[in-house]
């Protein structure tokens, strides 16, 4: 959860670059529609996960205590094998002298290859009745089970007591775990135990329709003679005599092996096997009970000899679509398998880097206001020489006069040069007839031909006549100390360039307030973090004081990227400048009114912040303050400009699944920390601005709307960078409400 | 930076995404389908164990691994009955296949 606090306060004119090529337009809508695709796939991913879980449809209602009045007596007395051929219940018993294990709730990737590992080594055959989310989760297992020779039945797939449930959720609990036997061993089966059953004479009126039914369906139930109750944790002797049958009477004993800690049902097994050899006792699967029933009935009828010994008589093999739809659910496991912890990885460690950077914003926004509003601090000599104002405009007709009469109450002396952009309503006229009625004489109006923004600031820096030039946008207004402030900390030889404080002026609308947190977060925190570090990645165009020759020593503005002031502050850091933040020089300046205008205007922002940081990739590997930089400051900017963003969607979508379906309560009480968090991270941004904290009550807004739309942008921009689309400029509607600081307040 | 002029890397992304986009659908129709029960009919009447069915469809069941060392032990007092490991040489052999394919 975090706001993209790369707040710059500048705004633009059109430059050269060309118009978006037909290729990116065309890619547009296809983008829109993956983009939901893919949106589609995580949401199926994190159900798929959240029902193999049992935290989607999970139902964790027991029945117990029910009457059995209309369940029939010889089933109720019967053997414990269930089956309803021909339509008539007809139950089995297991033969005398004969043992066939069952175990319930597997497969388990610890517990269940050890089971398997016993019965091979006392060459005996187990009947497994599986869970189907486990059986897909654990394929593998199963496949060595069925590839031993052990009988495996089904056990539902999500572990439900089917007497509550409808009997269309019954057949998808079944139809999905053939499913998964399919995909997992190419089988499915025919043989059933109910979760939650035991003995035949537990069945009740709920149960017996179920039991019915699947009959009819020709599923054989089998339920429990013998009850080892491993699953209470008895103790080993205590599993092995509640699982011996008195006498010689043969029995359908029960194990567990899954559903939680079993290594006491792997350390009775063995000693249960050999005691029931022992006692000469013969194990077989439920098949083979019901062969031997039938071996006996026919010898009873004198017939020939016993037919073949089919101990996965249940088992037929899947063909066709159920095969390859079996695989296909059991490889959409797998996905879901991988898929889920590595996204939870990663938001962990996104999460981790979140806190901590506010941790270190807090920490370093502190040291800065104290360091900086120090008794003894002191650049240096005071800055008292005159410097250069450059004030690019194109078509600021609303705006230019309200600029020029702000700087003509400057406390610092300034030369004003006014870069008349090729603009096309008389800005130029505006600001002469301005200048002229204001009785300013240090205004300079120079006009060139339309060719962007970096060309009218290089323009200006030529014409510059002093050494520090002071860069600011046409529709912005300065405060009278604002241009003193700013170029104080020149004082200090080694300081190339200075960032200035960038207010919202008109933050009385919703979008203006977010956007004025922002600023004041991004202004308050950020910057004075990246001060500190020695690493700021950009002077807003808003506000900015240079060195001229540094200016021109790096080659001036550049138009390589569309962020040519994150260009050209990288570009004084690589040339060894240090680049400070000055919090008490604020300029107001006017913030995007309209959605739109704010996507177009974020959109190239981050579009420029990536090719700035492109452009400067080399500074990675290079020595001194160059890699410096690109040490400190590109993975900073990465991180939490562009990877925490990208992240950012994946937050709301966890978010939002964990509130339906795993605990609204925890997951609300989380969002609620972490929105609470940022509020103490911005009340102190507030505090350290003396801003008004009434605009902070915007915020819980701000995180359902204003963050998803920064997040938009960013993999908007991220997309077209990728598709190598052109991105053309627009120019920002401008209405001239920011007026003096005193009416923004 | 950043801009695509021979108009290649567009063309593969594009390839990439309808290929992203097919493979999502996919996931999502598979998983439509594997829970909602579409395409199966899994209803196992028609195959009801110690039916008339054909022998084949027990292939699954008579894998011996390790060459023969079977279930024999749980029957001594039958007589083995020989003819089954060869009967079921082939349909095992397929059954084995098909479950490795996965």
């Amino acid at each position: 959860m975090t706001t993209p606090t790369s707040s710059r306060g500048r705004r633009r004119a059109p430059t050269r670059i060309e118009r978006a090529a037909g290729r990116a337009a065309a890619l547009q809508r296809p983008r829109v529609v993956l983009a939901l695709l893919l949106l589609l796939a995580l949401t199926c991913v994190m159900l798929l996960d959240g029902y193999l879980r049992a935290e989607v449809g999970g139902d964790q209602r027991v029945r117990s205590g029910a009457d059995s009045s209309e369940v029939p007596d010889a089933i109720l007395d019967g053997g414990p094998i269930l089956t309803f051929r021909g339509g008539q219940a007809t139950t089995v018993s297991v033969p005398a002298k004969t043992i066939a294990l069952t175990f319930d709730d597997g497969p388990d990737p610890t517990w269940t290859p050890q089971v398997l590992d016993i019965l091979r080594k006392y060459d005996v055959p187990g009947t497994f009745f599986l869970v189907g989310s486990m059986v897909s989760r654990y394929p593998g297992i199963v496949r060595t089970m069925v590839e031993q020779g052990n009988e495996v039945g089904i056990h539902t797939f999500t572990h439900v007591d089917l007497s509550y449930q409808s009997a269309s959720r019954v057949d998808r609990e079944m139809e999905q775990t053939q499913l998964a036997l399919a995909g997992a061993a190419g089988i499915t089966t025919t043989l059933f135990r109910a979760p939650y059953s035991s003995e035949t004479d537990a069945v009740d009126n709920y149960s017996w329709p179920v039991y019915q039914r699947l009959g009819k369906d020709g599923y054989t139930s089998v339920f429990v003679d013998t009850d080892s109750d491993d699953w209470k944790r008895p103790g080993v002797s205590d599993i092995v005599k509640w699982a011996t049958p008195k006498g010689t009477r043969g029995t359908s004993v029960l194990f567990h092996d899954a559903g939680g800690e079993r290594s006491q049902t792997i350390a009775a097994l063995p000693r249960y096997i050999e005691k029931m050899k022992a006692k000469g006792y013969t194990f077989t699967t439920i098949s083979g009970v019901m062969e031997r029933q039938r071996a006996a009935d026919r010898q009873a009828a004198g017939g020939g000899t016993p037919a073949g010994l089919r101990l996965q008589a249940a088992h037929h093999q899947a063909t066709g679509l159920t095969l390859y739809e079996g695989k296909a659910l059991v490889a959409a496991v797998a996905v879901a398998e991988w898929t889920v912890p590595t996204l939870s990885v990663g938001l962990a460690i996104v999460g981790v880097a979140v806190l901590g950077r506010f941790a270190m914003m807090l920490v370093l926004a502190r040291r800065h206001h104290r360091q900086r509003n120090g008794r003894r601090f002191a650049w240096g000599p005071p800055v008292t020489g005159p410097v250069s104002v450059i004030v690019p405009a194109y078509n600021e007709k609303e705006c230019i006069a309200n600029t020029l009469q702000s700087l003509a109450r400057s406390t610092h002396p300034i030369e004003i040069i006014v870069v008349d952009d090729g603009s096309t309503d008389g800005t130029s006229r505006i600001a002469r007839d301005a200048a002229e009625s204001l009785g300013m004489t240090n205004v300079r109006v120079v006009r060139q031909e339309n060719a962007g923004k970096p060309a009218a600031l290089n323009n200006g820096v030529r014409d510059a006549s002093y050494d520090i030039v002071v860069m600011m946008d046409g529709d912005t207004v300065f405060e009278p100390d604002t241009v003193r402030y700013l170029v104080q900390p020149f004082a200090d030889p080694s300081v190339g360039a200075v960032a200035g404080n960038a207010k919202v002026g008109n933050r009385t609308t919703v979008i203006g307030a977010w956007q004025h947190i922002e600023y004041v977060m991004g202004f308050n925190l950020d910057r004075r973090m990246y001060d500190l570090l020695r690493c700021m990645p950009t002077i807003p165009g808003a506000i900015g004081a240079f060195r001229r020759d540094a200016v021109l020593a790096v080659g001036g503005m550049s138009e390589d990227t569309l962020a040519e002031d994150t260009d050209i502050t990288i570009a004084m850091h690589r040339a060894g400048w240090r680049v400070v933040y000055q919090e008490h020089a604020r300029a107001w300046t006017e913030a995007p009114g309209s959605l739109g205008q704010l996507w177009s205007q974020r959109y190239r922002w981050s579009y420029g912040t990536m090719q700035a940081l492109w452009k400067h990739r080399e500074s990675l590997t290079d020595r001194g303050p160059s890699g410096r930089f690109g040490r400190v400051g590109m993975p900073l900017v990465v991180v939490f400009q562009v990877v925490t963003p990208l992240f950012a969607p994946l937050i709301d979508v966890f978010t939002a699944y964990s509130m339906i379906f795993v605990d609204f309560r925890a997951a609300l009480l989380a969002w609620l920390a972490v929105l609470g968090v940022q509020l103490l991270c911005a009340a102190y941004a507030f505090r350290l601005d003396r801003e008004k904290y009434r605009y902070l009550l915007m915020m819980p807004l701000q995180q359902l709307a204003y963050r998803q739309m920064m997040y938009l942008v960013l993999i908007h921009s991220c997309v077209t960078a990728l598709t190598g689309g052109r991105l053309r400029w627009q120019k920002l509607k401008r209405t001239g409400e920011v007026g003096t600081p005193a009416g923004a307040g | 930076m950043f801009v695509d002029t021979t108009g290649r890397r567009s063309k593969v992304l594009r390839r990439l995404g309808l290929f992203l986009g097919a493979v999502c659908l996919a996931y999502a129709g598979v998983l439509a389908a594997a829970f909602m029960g579409w395409g199966t009919s899994l209803n196992p009447s028609s195959l009801l164990p110690f039916g008339t069915s054909a022998e084949g469809g027990r292939a699954p069941g008579r894998i011996r691994p390790e060459g023969g060392i079977g279930r024999q032990a749980d029957l001594p007092d039958t007589i083995r009955p020989t003819a089954s490991p060869t009967a079921s040489t082939t349909p095992s052999a397929s059954a084995s296949a098909s479950a490795d394919a996965n």
